[in-house]
């Protein structure tokens, strides 16, 4: 298991090497991050551009600011930036903020996934799978921006007739120093939105792994053996519809991270989402690699945890 | 009789039925899988319950479990000890389900959890019904283990399935079924997935499970070998029915049911490897497809008259009725079962396949010092290359048929797919009359693919599903380089050859039987026109009625042709029948080579003779009379194989014949293939001690 972790990340490292280059080349050659100086008018002496340039290293070559770039992570250093922001410090915070989000949509979604999953499975075609399954398909089909949109309108509407905030649809509610039950009201829209994505098609997994597993001969066993349907679905079923589920979630992370970005912008939170799309609109390199740094790391370290844990679930995968 | 009852009607009061099934019928929506059946268990007796598929016993035993689909309609009566099992609720069954009725299924690799040890699967089936504690759970579930015989049950009992055999596992699963002292156990073709040296030994501990807690066994198989050996009393079913029942000897010495007698005469036997095989025309009927107004047979028997198509038969008594046990009483569903001189009648004759038809001197395939190496990895993750085929010869000349046997992973299978090249040889020689195989590239590559055919074990998956038969059998011809336009004349010829009517080339793949697919198999490797014909298990998929007419028809194309054969199967009977020479692998060598009644009569190698020791013969006075040379443990894995000779760590010979200073020639010695006599080559160091093992 451990020789299996550790040629796991001899794997990442070269990946991820490979990324962040193609990554640094991509966001340097798209544009001029001191175009908007430039276009000021009236314009700046060219020696204060000059030095702005000089200050963030865009005076040279772009293989040495790779290089300046690659060496001054190791140093925990991740570089100036256009906007002039301490890129480590802001990635702190931002991080806290969305992954909270992601988290808690993770956890949630798997949850009603595997609820809905087995009972449309345990039921299949009868009523309440179809009913559930239409309901999943109509969640499948709605896109991220449009639900959150919606949602927000409705909050706003809800708020003014309750004539309270119950749900806050602008900001994250860290500046505002909100916590405990407040703190609810502010992550509870962007991480429905969030759930209503995932959950959908997560259930559709489960479902079908647990038809799989429900025609099993072991579940007939275990059913010869005394156990009823639904105490067999538990300790024999479960666990082994699941294995394939733990690949799937790791797998959709990137898929999650991108909803984010969007329920992060629609609800106006101060995250990653908001960092990136800075960071992209500046042609701000250094912001964008930070950006990539810790997501490529999570998407690794993610995967790799999926694989520890199917590696738990199963015993035959457990001596490979 | 009159004089043994008394015994019998002491022996009934004792026990009065345990499990009585009257008039079940099943229904999945319009498909009526069993149609009224009828039958009572007592304890202590084994009850064969023998059909083809499609025939309902599965569904059957299942019904008896409670263990069909939610929306099945369950109509009729199963009472055990008097209570009603149709109906109850799924809780209510579940305290009868592995406390008084429980089952041992078809296949041990998928009927145990993968992701629990044997030991939690087994200390949970004891602890549903018992309030044990764990600690006493567990020394029961190892005293249960021994039972059915895994040895080092104390630590084995902490491994997970992946780390059993296939035999271990079905032990496991037979622990299971006996944990709380069942009064019946159901064993659902409880050997079918294992190899017949394991056949044995897990019949064995069926049979140890079931006196151990005296309960009665209801024995599901398609073999009838199985049935004469350890059934007390027979169901014969087909098509949803029960066609014949009675006592073992009864039904297998006096049937009145010409689908029983047709059932017996099609299956080859290993004691009368000459008598010509009779198929039974047609294939089993689909339950979806019976109508109730006629004989389910009728359209494949041979002694079918009108009334047989207008009138489902009725079981008609014809046995000495028994009035304690009207349902034991010898019935056959034949309108003509109290006619012995219509059903008894002798059954038609098949026309004779010239002996040694076709045969010459001409040496075909030529093959010497085969190797086939895999590349795998092991339990550690560690690279390792694992031998499945260790340097095998052996000759086929024209129009003679060379049996390749041996159990699963003895690489018999490996040898089939090297010799053909579809899988390339790690080393050796191939030679297709007198043309190295294995040194062609290219063009003559593809010439030589014509000379060399394969047909291949599952006949539902190895055609494809969307090309059409003609489509099929014209890739291959246009392989062989027949012109276009001669080749929808030549598919219809092929077609007519392998029994099939030239309508059905435009068919597809579904629209046919297995039997019927077989031939489409055996059209499209005759297509090229080949000089050999390797044939890997071509039979083993397929109903036993239908493997009969597959294999006649193997040997008639053969004789018209002058086709070599190397026929790969795990089935001895069916291989003695068709073989002129034997070959035994064992761990990816040859181990005994020769003519076939030499090897079958006098086999020189005591795994041959174990082998041969252990293939039930559908005859219950001979087979009664028999005893199988039980083979300890499994088969080594070809990656850890034993210094020496390899088969000593399973020899009876080795581990009861031997002193000292022999075994340890065994230990330090790998035997050669050597003659016994000009036609027969045996790789053993004692090949004379071979005849003195005694039959455990």
């Amino acid at each position: 298991m451990l020789r299996f972790a550790i040629r796991r990340f001899a794997i990442a490292a070269p990946m991820l090497f490979i990324a962040s280059f193609v990554m640094f080349m991509m966001v340097a050659f798209s544009g001029d991050p001191m175009s908007r100086y430039r276009s000021m008018d009236p314009p700046p002496p060219p020696e204060a551009i000059a030095s702005i340039e000089r200050q963030l290293g865009l005076d040279q070559p772009v293989l040495v600011r790779y290089w300046n770039w690659l060496t001054g992570i190791f140093r925990g250093d991740f570089g100036a930036s256009v906007a002039n922001v301490d890129i480590g410090a802001e990635l702190g915070a931002r991080m806290l903020v969305s992954f909270r989000l992601i988290v808690l949509a993770v956890l949630i979604a798997a949850v009603v996934a595997i609820v809905v999953g087995v009972i449309s499975a345990m039921r299949q075609s009868g009523a309440i799978d179809n009913v559930v399954s239409t309901l999943v398909f109509i969640a499948l089909a709605l896109p991220v921006f449009w639900v959150g949109v919606l949602l927000k309108y409705a909050a706003i509407e809800f708020n003014e007739a309750a004539g309270t905030t119950v749900f806050y649809t602008v900001g994250d509610g860290t500046s505002s120093g909100a916590a405990g039950l407040e703190l609810v009201g502010f992550l509870a829209l962007p991480t429905i939105v969030l759930v209503i994505n995932q959950f959908a098609s997560w259930s559709r997994y489960v479902r079908s792994s647990m038809i799989e597993v429900l025609s099993a001969d072991y579940m007939r066993l275990a059913r010869a053996k005394g156990l009823t349907k639904g105490r067999a679905v538990v300790r024999h079923g479960l666990r082994n519809a699941l294995m394939p589920f733990v690949t799937i979630v790791a797998l959709d992370f990137s898929a999650l991270v991108g909803g984010a970005i969007v329920s992060e912008s629609i609800f106006q939170w101060r995250g990653m989402g908001d960092l990136l799309l800075n960071g992209i609109r500046n042609l701000d390199v250094h912001v964008v690699m930070a950006w990539l740094l810790v997501f490529a790391t999570a998407t690794i370290v993610l995967n790799l945890l999926a694989d520890l844990v199917y590696g738990v679930l199963d015993p035959r995968i457990r001596t490979a | 009789m009159t004089t043994l009852a008394p015994t019998l009607d002491a022996a009934s009061t004792m026990s009065s039925p345990l499990l009585e099934v009257r008039d079940l019928h099943v229904r999945f929506g319009a498909v009526h899988a069993v149609r009224g059946v009828s039958f009572d268990v007592r304890r202590g007796e084994v009850l064969g319950i023998v059909g083809e598929s499609g025939s309902g016993k599965s569904v059957t035993s299942n019904a008896i479990m409670g263990l069909l689909p939610d929306r099945t309609l369950i109509e009729g009566s199963i009472t055990f000890e008097g209570q009603e099992l149709v109906g109850l609720s799924d809780g209510a069954m579940s305290r009868l389900r592995g406390a008084r009725l429980s089952m041992v299924f078809q296949d041990p690799m998928s009927s145990l959890n993968p992701v629990l040890t044997v030991g939690a699967q087994l200390i949970e089936a004891i602890r549903i019904h018992r309030p044990l504690s764990k600690a006493h759970a567990r020394a029961e579930a190892v005293a249960l283990l021994e039972v059915v015989g895994i040895p080092d049950a104390q630590q084995r009992i902490d491994q997970y399935p992946h780390e059993f055999s296939g035999g271990m596992r079905q032990r496991a699963v037979i622990a299971i079924a006996m944990a709380n002292r069942p009064d019946v156990i159901i064993a659902d073709e409880p050997t079918t997935a294992l190899d017949v040296t394991v056949q044995a030994q897990v019949l064995e501990a069926l049979d140890q499970a079931r006196k151990h807690v005296n309960a009665a066994l209801i024995l599901v198989t398609h073999d009838m070998g199985v049935i004469a050996g350890h059934a007390d009393r027979v169901l014969v079913m087909y098509g949803g029915r029960v066609v014949e029942r009675g006592d073992v000897d009864e039904v297998f010495e006096r049937s009145r049911m010409p689908y029983t007698r047709g059932l017996l005469a099609s299956i080859p036997r290993i004691d009368q490897r000459d008598a010509p095989l009779r198929p039974i025309p047609g294939a089993p009927p689909s339950p979806a497809t019976l109508t109730g107004r006629s004989c389910p047979f009728a359209a494949r028997c041979a002694f079918a008259q009108d009334v047989c198509t207008s009138v489902e038969p009725a079981l008609l008594d014809v046995g000495a009725e028994d009035e304690a046990r009207p349902l034991a009483t010898h019935a056959a569903a034949c309108h003509f079962a109290r006619h012995p001189e219509i059903v008894r009648a002798d059954l038609p004759t098949v026309p004779e396949v010239p002996a040694g038809g076709g045969r010459g001197s001409e040496v075909l395939l030529a093959v010497v010092d085969l190797v086939q190496r895999y590349e795998a990895k092991d339990r550690a993750g560690r690279r390792r290359s694992v031998v499945a085929v260790d340097g095998v010869s052996f000759t086929i000349r024209a129009g003679e048929t060379l049996g390749l046997v041996g159990e699963s992973g003895c690489g018999k299978s490996s040898a089939a797919r090297a010799v053909t090249r579809l899988q390339e040889m790690t080393g050796g020689t191939v030679h297709v009359r007198g043309r190295d195989l294995a040194a062609a590239r290219g063009r003559e590559l593809t010439s030589m693919r014509r000379q060399i055919q394969m047909v291949f074990q599952d006949p539902f998956s190895s055609l494809d599903p969307r090309m059409s038969v003609a489509a099929v059998i014209g890739e291959a011809l246009a392989l062989a380089g027949v012109p276009r336009r001669a080749r929808a004349e030549r598919v219809a010829q092929l077609l007519r050859d392998v029994g099939l009517s030239e309508e059905m080339a435009e068919r597809y793949p579904h629209e046919f039987s297995g039997g019927q697919r077989q031939r489409i198999g055996i059209a499209r490797a005759l297509a090229t026109d080949p000089d050999v014909v390797v044939l890997d298990e071509p039979v083993s998929a397929l109903d036993v009625s239908v493997q009969a007419g597959v294999v006649n028809l193997l040997a008639r194309l053969q004789a018209e042709r002058g086709l070599g054969y190397l026929f790969v199967a795990h089935d001895l009977a069916v291989v003695a029948h068709i073989s002129d020479r034997i070959a035994v692998m064992y761990l990816g060598r040859i181990v005994e080579i020769g003519g076939r009644d030499e090897v079958f009569d006098d086999p020189a190698h005591p795994y041959t003779k174990a082998l041969l020791s252990a293939i039930p013969i559908p005859d219950p006075k001979v087979e009664r009379s028999r005893q199988a040379i039980t083979l300890r443990g499994d088969m080594p894995s070809p990656s850890d194989r034993p210094s020496g000779c390899a088969f000593r760590s399973r020899c009876p010979v080795f581990a009861s014949l031997l002193d000292d200073e022999r075994r340890k020639r065994c230990e330090r010695d790998d035997p050669e293939l050597e003659p016994t006599s000009t036609s027969r080559d045996v790789a053993c160091h004692f090949p004379n001690l071979t005849r003195e093992v005694q039959h455990a």
